[in-house]
């Protein structure tokens, strides 16, 4: 996995990149089997009734909980394997950081270029390009609202990403680790309603608690996530940084 | 380039159960050492100090006398090599060797030369190793480290005999043409006896003995030969262990004997050597002995 030509000094970088290099390769197969579906899928439906709403809004949005489950299920197996091999936390803390945002920025880019290739399908055809808000669509009329709605998923993948971080390394430091949910989940459900207007999946409660995001402007969003990702990002690190790695279980 | 040891007053705490308990410690550069104790002694514990796999309680835990600790430097040329290794288990086994180059050091062409010998499938899964297989890899990966503080902590589990014994041979091999510092934690004593240099010996989290081996293997002996001859030869010295094959008898015994009776028992066709390792550790470690 590793370059074979890694230095002391640049290994953490290194390893961030091959971690982004080697998941791509992985899910590879899976990304390009949600893209294909999400093209083939209004095409087939269109033989039968007509085309409302957007098929690729949702491998989309659930490329966010796709990234979270990433960065935990990364860490928490991988942790002692890392250390095992000799590296710092310090510098898993950094590769992990360079994992998110290349994950983040790659995932994210494609997204919304796949999003926009879908506005251009559905003009083509004549469809209602649209996605799910609530009890009303949302419909995209342009290209650049289109824009105005996906230019968010970087961030939010990163959002979530940081989320799912935090959730592994809080899990593996602690036995009740896994409780960092309560104070995660919905704080990442909130911002996400608050930046991309969404409706949040899951059950009632969920909406009902991310509602008055809807009411925020896109500063407040945007400065309400970004200032979320960076204080998670340091509660993650801060964690790993005191993790010890586990006794073998007999 | 090997690296030393230094533990100061280290304390290593499980909640409220001491692990380790005050130790201080010296291991010289460039040696095989033997860690040995009993199950939940602290030799994994003390281990796990030393590759920065915890932080201990109080003191201070120090290699090539430097801090460990979240220290690149150091960490990057320390290996420690648990059961079965630290693997990613959905890898196979060629990406599993390949992890090992995030050290510098890694010699992969090392490592997978010594996979060829060991008939390690390069393309299986890890999980789908048997156990025998997984330690072989954890081994090689150990091996093929190259850290100048290579520690191998019960990493002979479900190896057959020669396997081991290829395991210790390349080991060897190795060790000559790179020396570097080498700890074995094992309870397969006498297996490794001949390898040691020094060996530390725990017991319920302290530091019972660290003496060259020869300094251990001097603390008593095995007489072997006529049962009569031998029963007179150990008369009044406290034993540690007996066998008896018809009329070949082999006892070893604590302390070192006296120049007289080592004469008297030559002279009765008594062949006296140095203590087994093994018995010598039961005896150390035994409950009633140390007021357990």
């Amino acid at each position: 996995m590793p370059d074979r030509n890694v230095t002391l000094g640049n290994r953490r970088y290194g390893f961030g990149v091959s971690l982004f290099t080697e998941g791509m390769r992985y899910f590879a197969f899976w990304i390009v089997a949600a893209i294909v579906l999400a093209a083939l899928a209004p095409i087939v439906v269109a033989q039968f009734r007509s085309i409302e709403i957007s098929a690729w809004y949702f491998p989309a949005h659930a490329g966010k909980f796709f990234t979270a489950v990433i960065a935990g299920v990364f860490l928490f197996p991988m942790l002692p394997v890392c250390i095992a091999a000799g590296l710092t936390r310090r510098e898993l803390a950094t590769a992990m950081k360079v994992l998110g945002l290349l994950w983040s920025g790659a995932l994210g880019a494609l997204a919304v270029a796949l999003f926009l290739a879908e506005h251009a399908m559905y003009r083509a055809f004549g469809w209602t390009h649209a996605i799910e808000q609530g009890p009303v669509d949302r419909p995209f009329e342009s290209f650049g609202a289109v824009l105005e709605h996906s230019a968010w998923l970087p961030l939010t993948y990163l959002l979530y990403f940081v989320g799912g971080a935090l959730i592994g390394v809080a899990s593996y430091r602690w036995d009740l680790g896994w409780l960092i949910i309560v104070p995660v989940v919905p704080t990442v459900l909130f911002l996400q309603s608050a930046i991309d207007r969404t409706e949040v999946w899951g059950p009632d409660w969920f909406k009902r608690a991310t509602e008055p995001a809807y009411e925020w402007g896109v500063a407040p969003a945007l400065i309400a996530t970004v200032a979320a990702i960076v204080v998670g990002a340091w509660a993650a690190r801060r964690i790993l940084l005191d993790t010890p790695i586990r006794a073998k279980q007999a | 380039m090997s690296f030393s040891v230094s533990l100061r007053g280290v304390t290593l705490k499980y909640r409220a159960t001491e692990a380790l308990s005050d130790i201080d410690l010296d291991l010289e550069a460039g040696k095989i050492y033997g860690l040995l104790g009993r199950n939940g002694a602290g030799k994994t514990t003390l281990l796990s100090l030393l590759a920065a796999f915890r932080r201990p309680t109080a003191g201070e835990v120090r290699v090539d006398g430097r801090p460990v600790w979240e220290n690149a430097e150091v960490v990057s040329r320390v290996a420690l090599v648990r059961e079965g290794g630290d693997f990613d288990d959905s890898e196979n086994v060629r990406s599993a060797l390949e992890t090992g180059e995030l050290r510098p050091s890694f010699d992969l062409d090392y490592a997978l030369r010594l996979a060829d010998e060991f008939e390690l499938p390069l393309k299986t899964k890890v999980r789908e190793l048997s156990r025998g297989k997984r330690s072989v890899l954890a081994a090689v990966s150990g091996l093929a480290a190259r850290a100048e503080l290579t520690m191998f902590d019960e990493v002979h589990l479900g190896m057959d005999a020669p396997t081991r014994d290829r395991f210790y041979s390349e080991l060897l091999a190795d060790y000559m043409e790179r020396p570097r510092t080498v700890i074995l934690s094992t309870h397969l004593i006498d297996e490794v006896a001949n390898y040691l240099e020094e060996v530390v010996i725990v017991d319920r989290g302290r530091l019972l003995r660290h003496d060259p081996l020869e300094a251990l293997q001097g603390m008593g002996a095995a007489l072997t030969g006529p049962a009569e001859a031998v029963d007179d030869a150990v008369a009044g010295l406290e034993t540690l262990a007996e066998q008896r094959l018809g009329g070949t008898k082999s006892v070893t015994v604590a302390g070192a004997l006296d120049a007289g009776r080592r004469e008297r028992a030559a002279a009765a066709g008594v062949e006296i050597g140095p203590v087994g390792l093994q018995d010598l550790f039961i005896h150390l470690t035994d409950p009633e002995r140390t007021g357990a």
